[in-house]
């Protein structure tokens, strides 16, 4: 199981992933907006979306887990 | 005993002696390093070296230990192989610890012999590589062993900025001797079979009650993440031994020499359209550097160094017409692309690897400015972010800098823009040169004005369009002198080798000292 999670405060502008899905390694997952800039986060390992913690116009802090990949 | 001494009875003594040498810790050791997926230190070095070019030295020393049974487990090379061969037809030295012969530890006679290879690398200055496998000193052999730990990092440190040093842990290396690899140039480990770790899993136990494996503790995903120790890692012995031999084709043999020439096979005057895809003229658009860079450079080649770590800067060796370049770029991809602590250590020690080698410096900027917070400040920015100012500023190689979009700030000079004694200030037309981002600019140069007026929002909005209009391109900074030239993004790798060669000769003018003190 991997947690992704937020690299630093921001917004979140886009979830493009859906509890169920599956990924694959180095797939976009949430488009994270900070600094200014819309950065996207993407998932190391491949697998199934366990949870997504977090849906667009939410605050996130650093560190927080955005979606969980089993 | 033979009762003559002839020469067929000293040839069989020495082919003895040297059988018993190249046995190491004997087959059956052998046998399980191979089920382990691991190769013995001999079958590395074959794999690093050209074909029969491999030249042992010392191969009969052995230690001279004779307490707690030494005089029966010792070996003929004490553990460790050293020679010099040909790499790509480049002179190399090499040591290489064998982990069947006493766990690979550093005896007397094992260390001196490291120290003994190293020495020779100095004298001829060329290239030096160690392949690391050792359970850590040889307690058996008291504190005596703990001079060539010692001689090794002297040595380290003698020959740093002199001739490149690559160290490639294959295996566990605990201990102080960690900071032998430590003080080399690069290191790359081997995933699963390696660690680094100064005090093991057992001493962290009785000490601070956590518990953790070695892998946890100091696997290569650890220090390629998160210390910023491991420049590469590798899935196997033979694909770390292919990317040692991969690395020093892009590196000269020592201080004095240029890196080797390679004929390029890709067009000098290559213009690429797709560059402008690639980097979004909207700057809240986020993009990946590494694919301006492989764009641009030759075959589109980027060897990347520590690609996990610190992400919001990246570095590496790439050829541009043939002659090798560090590249220095910011990731807008990753925090921003930000400078803080950890993305500036990594690109000053690269920084300050290139100028000590002849390989000049490309940077792409496309910073915003440091990346803000109690936390970074308490890290210790301004020592860490001084020391990438640091490196540019000492440098003599060849800088040329591309302002791709951002140009903000303080960060800029961290990039090396001009007065950083930059050699070539390029900028793409989109490039915004500016101290500030506009609505911060304007937010404080017209504070008073924006609360005065009657629709302040209106207000606020006329006079960022003005002060964008007016500062935020390069074309005012090309006016005055801050940047050299202004370039088409499709013409960037023309530019970009034609001030290469107009650099090619730059003769480095440092005032004589010790050396500088750079803020550690």
């Amino acid at each position: 199981m991997a947690n992704i999670t937020a690299p630093m405060p921001g917004k979140i502008c886009e979830v493009n992933i859906a509890p169920g899905d599956s990924v694959i390694a180095e797939q976009e997952v949430v488009v994270l907006e900070a600094m200014k800039m819309e950065m996207p986060i993407i998932t190391t390992t491949a697998g199934t979306v366990k949870s997504v913690n977090c849906s667009p116009g939410d605050a996130v802090q650093g560190g927080d887990v955005l979606v969980v990949i089993e | 005993m033979p009762e003559q001494i002839t020469h067929q009875s000293e040839l069989k003594r020495l082919r003895d002696l040297q059988k018993r040498a190249e046995q190491g810790g004997g087959p059956k050791a052998i046998e399980k390093r191979h089920a382990a997926g691991k190769l013995t230190a001999r079958e590395r070095l074959d794999l690093l070296f050209d074909a029969d070019s491999f030249v042992e030295l010392n191969q009969l020393a052995e230690s001279q230990a004779t307490d707690f049974g030494m005089q029966e487990k010792k070996v003929p090379g004490d553990g460790v192989i050293i020679g010099y061969g040909n790499i790509d037809g480049r002179l190399v030295f090499a040591y290489a610890q064998d982990a069947t012969v006493l766990g690979g530890s550093v005896g007397t006679i094992h260390g001196r012999k490291i120290c003994r290879i190293m020495d020779e690398a100095l004298k001829v200055k060329a290239p030096i590589v160690g392949l690391f496998d050792s359970g850590g000193g040889r307690i058996h052999e008291g504190f005596f062993a703990s001079k060539g730990v010692a001689g090794m990092f002297y040595r380290n440190t003698q020959a740093s900025g002199v001739v490149p040093q690559i160290s490639a842990m294959m295996g566990p290396c605990a201990g102080v001797s960690v900071y032998s690899p430590a003080l080399t140039d690069m290191i790359i480990m081997v995933e699963g079979t390696s660690q680094m770790a100064i005090t093991g899993p057992g001493v962290i136990k009785s000490i601070t009650g956590e518990d953790v494996t070695l892998e946890e503790l100091g696997g290569a995903r650890v220090h390629s993440e998160i210390t910023g120790q491991a420049h590469l890692t590798a899935e196997n012995d033979k694909t770390c031994i292919q990317l040692i031999r991969h690395l020093l084709s892009f590196l000269p043999a020592n201080h004095l020499e240029t890196p080797p020439a390679q004929v390029s096979e890709d067009e000098t005057d290559r213009t690429d359209d797709t560059l402008q895809e690639i980097v979004p003229a909207n700057f809240r658009k986020a993009y990946d550097m590494r694919k301006v860079v492989q764009r641009v450079t030759d075959r589109g080649e980027f060897f990347e160094l520590l690609p996990q770590y610190a992400r919001n800067i990246i570095i590496g060796f790439a050829r541009m017409d043939g002659q090798t370049v560090g590249i220095v770029g910011n990731q807008p991809n990753v925090l921003a692309g930000c400078l803080d602590v950890d993305s500036s250590d990594k690109a000053a020690r690269f920084i300050r690897f290139c100028d000590a080698f002849n390989i000049p410096l490309i940077n792409f900027v496309d910073v915003p400015g440091y990346f803000p917070g109690v936390k970074q400040e308490y890290a210790g920015i301004i020592r860490h972010g001084a020391k990438m100012l640091y490196a540019y500023a000492e440098a003599t190689v060849p800088k040329i800098t591309l302002a791709l979009r951002k140009e903000y700030g303080g960060a800029v000079m961290a990039m090396c823009c001009v007065g950083m004694g930059v050699d070539m200030m390029l900028a793409w037309p989109v490039a915004k040169l500016v101290v500030l981002d506009t609505t911060a600019a304007v937010n404080l140069i017209f504070r008073k004005e924006i609360k005065a007026a009657n629709n302040p929002d209106e207000f606020r909005h006329e006079m960022i369009k003005a002060y964008d209009h007016q500062y935020s391109n390069p074309f005012h900074a090309a006016s005055n002198m801050l940047v050299d030239k202004v370039i088409k993004p499709s013409e960037t790798r023309p530019e970009l080798i034609h001030a290469l060669k107009m650099l090619k000769n730059k003769q480095p003018s440092t005032p004589f000292r010790k050396h500088g003190n750079i803020p550690l």
